[in-house]
């Protein structure tokens, strides 16, 4: 009998444990539904305001109990494309965060929201306090598909003191390219045993960040208006292209390819950046001694504008089930004083009335001119939305940009080679699509 | 009769689960994988029949197929040589009468089992441009190293490099066929006068030849399937794309998963799955017939 | 046997030496970091040891950043994919070396033959299946193919064993009335032990170090494994120092490096001498 039984007790055994195992491998980690409570799952980028987003979620459900809120963070590294593989697997969160960069990427899965928007005018504030650029930029094709949460735009920013100790007066506003090269050149210094090299600019690598601020300043664009051809080959966009190779093979401004310092601008071995993270504020004010300050880009050859503005925020899915209940919380965290916590931490405002009120603010934190940063809206726009725009930027065109940093091409050549392989792509996969 | 039957019935309750794994994780996806590849489908829509155009997109157009297969050929080319001699060397030293054989065997096979996302992230920080192991190193001795990781030119050597510590697969095999050489024939040709190189290419060389092409296939197909070394490297670069700079270490492993998980061309890159597993199969079966003596798969 | 004069044999020394050196420096390295402060990490020249090792670099990889979980669900995806293995493999193993059957060498010849197909070549269509069934974003991708006799090299290595096991062995436990099942349970796989702690080692290497599936199918953070962590927590610290251009914190990136490395070790030194013989006679590679 005992023989007989304890195999089987074993085997009783690994069949539960198995059985336990399948159903924790399987099982969504949802909590099950109370009647009454709609719950609405959010995906958010991890980011530096992980405490903000839960206090706001917990002041959201203490203010509408019939509502719950499932918080699902998901990690950087590709975070939208990770989005759209839950898409292609129709198991898209009710509400996510993405920026008007991925909008048509991701416009397929995502809700329009415009009956929403234009019923609760009046509450959202859509027509009366956001920016005039922030309404075009979440629009695609007179729709609205994202409201805004916070947005970046390019700037010039700047180490006050390496100005001060070079004589020189700071970056204004009516600077051109020239300025700011004659400004760098003297702030250049190279380095020796002792000191390490310190750069009067630094050149954004292996992105599109800079590089189309300097394309578009000379007049260029990345696509015809219909999104069918690519038009880096053209001549006001190769000599965009140009003036970012020369920065430092020319002009000597800023280090050769691949040796950026590591944080040049906040170890001070780097005196003017070119850049659109806003979220590097706080970062930049807690180094003690670096007195930095922003003002909008030098001008181009052909116009000032050119500047990258990008706009975050919230997005609803086309198969959520409760999109009445996900705009709600899209409208909680797109108010005022949600905004302004967000702002708090180092964001540009997409609202006018957070931003007028924190210009107002006595002894606020750097920068002095913030509202350069806000002027500059007028001097930027969104990148182009167009479904394939990542892809083409960072798989194609980028490739040839790399090249040419490292003396492999001239502009011309990563222009031209660029444009026909992005013509090429447009025409199987764009195009031709249904 | 009675017996044969029950032994049937026994072999499909056993191997049943094995056969439909085979069924369901390798057979369809195949054949489905086949069908996808000769359409368009970018998920939002169902898959429709386009012929050849995948293939020729690849073949014509595609700016990322031919560097992948680049990336892929050179790091071949460049890599197995060395891997397979530093394998054969290490195996002809550890050949020799040495103490604690075991140790060195477990030493010099180490890094080969270590997760290739850790290694990658670990060497990613060791050949830093500014601040790594190397340029500090280096710096020290006076020389302004390159900017390794970052550079074009320097990333896909910088990988090249990295694998060089996983020889320990080959090396062990190796070590099993050195052993199995007859010590015999090692003494006759001794007295014969025959030195250490003339008896290593007249004796041990012609009796392992056989696996060394076996490893050096192995290899290949090793290199075809690189994904997570790379994937790690660009991640641990911080590269807004995997595969870079300017496609340098774009493997054609990694360029696959791009184009399916990236930007969701499943087509495209059904396409280049089954190009994938037609070289693999023709691979696999030239080192069947050539390495039938050594490696008995079947009966 | 000649005798080795004292230099030729001091080279022999030497030359292994130097390259067990090589070989470990990356670790040695990557442990050092590890115990090392951040501005020891930034320092030019570079502080080759930490003045004092920091082992709570080590508690904040762990628990600062919730990372044990990932530690966790590593070891959860490892167990269930051993697990499956070991109870499918055994009895596939079993049929392939003792019965005979029509269709047996066709379909042992197919098993085979997936060994060297990359996971790169199914994965389109497995995606669209495991998302059809709702399993994306679980474990349910990792695990089940496991279940289903997945590690061939495991069946293959098993039916080597088993193969040498004489027949007589079987015979006598039928007649005395033993099942098929009870055979392979309580006196083939007893007998097999090396072969099956080899599997569980191998398979155990293949499911902890894997990056290319998880990263597929695990799309939360809550759920990711070690190898998808690492990657994560290397990202996330970007945007935590600001943007995708910020410093990387090398200390705790390698103390969660040498964290995911450190089992793989532990299980190799218990069991190296047994999984290189293995390695060596069944030539087939990771």
């Amino acid at each position: 009998m005992s023989s007989l039984s304890r195999p089987l007790l074993a085997w009783v055994t690994i069949a539960a444990l198995a059985a336990l195992g399948f159903w924790w491998a399987g099982h969504r980690r949802e909590p099950a539904p109370r009647p009454g409570v709609t719950e609405i799952s959010w995906y958010v980028l991890i980011n530096p305001l992980r405490e903000v987003y839960e206090a706001q979620v917990a002041e959201f459900e203490r203010r509408h109990p019939e509502y719950r809120v499932r918080i699902v963070w998901v990690p950087g590294t590709e975070y939208n494309v990770r989005l759209k593989t839950l898409a292609a697997a129709h198991q898209l969160p009710d509400l996510f965060y993405t920026g008007d960069v991925w909008l048509s990427y991701l416009m397929p899965f995502t809700r329009d929201l415009s009956d929403f928007a234009r019923r609760d005018a009046a509450e959202t504030g859509l027509d009366t306090d956001y920016f005039p650029e922030i309404r075009r930029a979440m629009q695609l094709d007179g729709k609205i598909y994202i409201l805004p949460e916070h947005v970046n735009v390019s700037l010039l920013y700047y180490n006050r003191r390496m100005f001060r100790e070079a004589n020189l007066p700071e970056p204004s506003a009516e600077w051109t390219w020239d300025d700011y090269v004659r400004a760098a050149q003297r702030l250049t210094r190279p380095g020796d045993e002792h000191h390490p090299a310190i750069w009067g600019s630094s050149r954004m690598e292996g992105w599109w960040g800079e590089w189309l601020i300097f394309v578009r300043q000379a007049g260029g664009k990345v696509f015809t208006p219909d999104g069918h051809r690519c038009l880096l080959d053209s001549p006001a966009a190769i000599a965009g292209l140009r003036f970012y190779l020369e920065k430092s093979t020319r002009y000597g401004i800023s280090a050769p390819a691949g040796f950026e310092p590591v944080n040049g601008f906040v170890n001070q071995r780097v005196a003017m950046v070119i850049g659109g993270h806003t979220n590097f504020w706080t970062n930049y004010n807690q180094v003690t001694d670096l007195d930095w300050d922003v003002q909008i880009l030098p001008a181009g050859p052909a116009r000032r504008a050119g500047g990258e503005l990008a706009i975050a925020g919230y997005s609803i899915s086309r198969e959520s089930r409760h999109p009445e209940a996900a705009w709600e919380l899209v409208k909680f965290l797109t108010r005022p004083e949600a905004i302004a916590q967000v702002v708090a931490h180092g964001q540009l405002s997409v609202r006018r009335s957070v931003a007028e009120a924190v210009m107002r603010q006595p002894g606020r934190a750097n920068p002095h001119q913030l509202e350069a940063a806000y002027r500059q809206f007028a001097y930027a726009e969104p990148i182009p939305h167009h479904p394939h725009y990542i892809e083409i930027m960072l798989q194609i065109v980028q490739a040839e940009v790399d090249r040419m940093v490292i003396g492999e091409l001239t502009p011309e050549e990563a222009g031209r080679r660029a444009a026909a392989d992005v013509n090429a792509f447009l025409d199987t996969f764009h195009r031709a699509a249904p | 009769m009675n017996r044969s039957r029950g032994e049937t019935l026994w072999f499909w309750l056993f191997a049943g689960p094995a056969v439909a794994g085979l069924l369901a994780f390798n057979v369809w996806p195949m054949l489905y994988s086949l069908w996808l590849s000769f359409c368009r489908y970018e998920v939002l829509a169902p898959p429709e029949f386009i012929g050849l155009q995948n293939y020729r997109y690849l073949f014509t157009h595609d700016p990322a197929f031919w560097p992948s297969v680049r990336v892929t050929l050179v790091f071949t080319v460049a890599n197995l040589p060395l891997a397979i001699a530093g394998a054969l060397g290490f195996a002809l030293l550890l050949n020799q009468p040495v103490r604690g054989r075991g140790f060195w065997r477990a030493v010099f096979f180490l890094p080969s089992i270590l997760p290739q996302a850790a290694f990658a992230v670990v060497f990613g920080y060791i050949f830093q441009a500014d601040g790594g192991l190397l340029n500090r190193a280096l710096a020290l001795a006076g020389i302004q190293g390159a900017a390794w990781t970052t550079s074009p030119t320097w990333a896909l050597p910088v990988l090249i490099v990295v694998s060089l510590w996983s020889f320990g697969y080959p090396m062990v095999i190796f070590l099993a066929a050195l052993q199995d050489v007859p010590r015999e024939l090692h003494e006759a040709a001794h007295i014969d006068g025959a030195d250490g190189w003339a008896r290593f290419r007249h004796i041990t060389l012609p009796l392992i030849s056989p696996i060394i092409f076996f490893n050096v296939v192995m290899g290949v197909i090793g290199a075809l399937k690189v994904f997570d070394l790379a994937y790690a490297f660009s991640v641990s670069q911080a590269q807004p794309m995997p595969g870079g700079p300017a496609r340098a270490t774009l493997f054609y492993g990694l360029n696959l998963y791009q184009q399916a998980f990236g930007f969701f061309h499943l087509g495209l890159a059904s396409a280049m799955a089954w190009l994938l597993f037609a070289f693999i199969a023709a691979l696999t079966y030239v080192n069947f017939r050539a390495g039938r003596r050594w490696v008995h798969y079947g009966d | 046997m000649h005798r080795r004069p004292a230099l030729a044999s001091l080279a022999l020394y030497a030359a292994l030496g130097l390259g067990a050196f090589v070989m470990l420096a990356p670790l040695a390295w990557m442990l050092l970091t590890s115990l090392k402060t951040y501005p020891e990490i930034l320092r030019n020249p570079p502080a080759w040891l930490p003045a004092r090792p920091q082992w709570g670099n080590y508690a904040t990889v762990l628990g600062g950043f919730a990372y044990y979980r990932f530690f966790l669900n590593s070891v959860f995806v490892a167990v269930m994919v051993i697990a499956g293995t070991i109870l499918t493999c055994c009895p596939a193993a079993y049929a392939f070396a003792f019965y005979e059957t029509r269709f047996k060498g066709l379909i042992f010849g197919a098993l085979l033959s997936t060994l060297m197909l990359p996971a790169q070549v199914t994965v389109i269509p497995l995606f669209r299946a495991f998302a059809g069934l709702g399993w994306v974003d679980t474990y349910l991708p990792l695990i089940v193919p496991a279940w289903l006799g997945g590690n061939v090299f495991g069946i293959f290595l098993l039916r080597q064993f088993f193969r040498t096991i004489p027949r007589s062995f079987l015979e006598a436990a039928r007649i005395d009335g033993a099942s098929e099942w009870t055979i392979l349970w309580q006196l083939v796989v007893p007998m097999s032990r090396p072969a099956v702690l080899t599997v569980a080692v191998f398979t155990f290497l293949w499911s902890w170090n894997d990056l290319f599936n998880p990263l597929v199918y695990l799309q939360s953070e809550s759920l990711a494994t070690l190898p998808v962590g690492l990657l994560y927590f290397i990202a996330r610290a970007e945007q935590l120092t600001g943007g995708s251009f910020g410093q990387v914190p090398w200390h705790l990136v390698m103390a969660l490096a040498a964290v995911m490395v450190a089992p793989v070790v532990l299980v190799f030194v218990l069991v190296q001498r047994r999984f290189v013989e293995s390695v060596a006679s069944s030539g087939v590679k990771g």
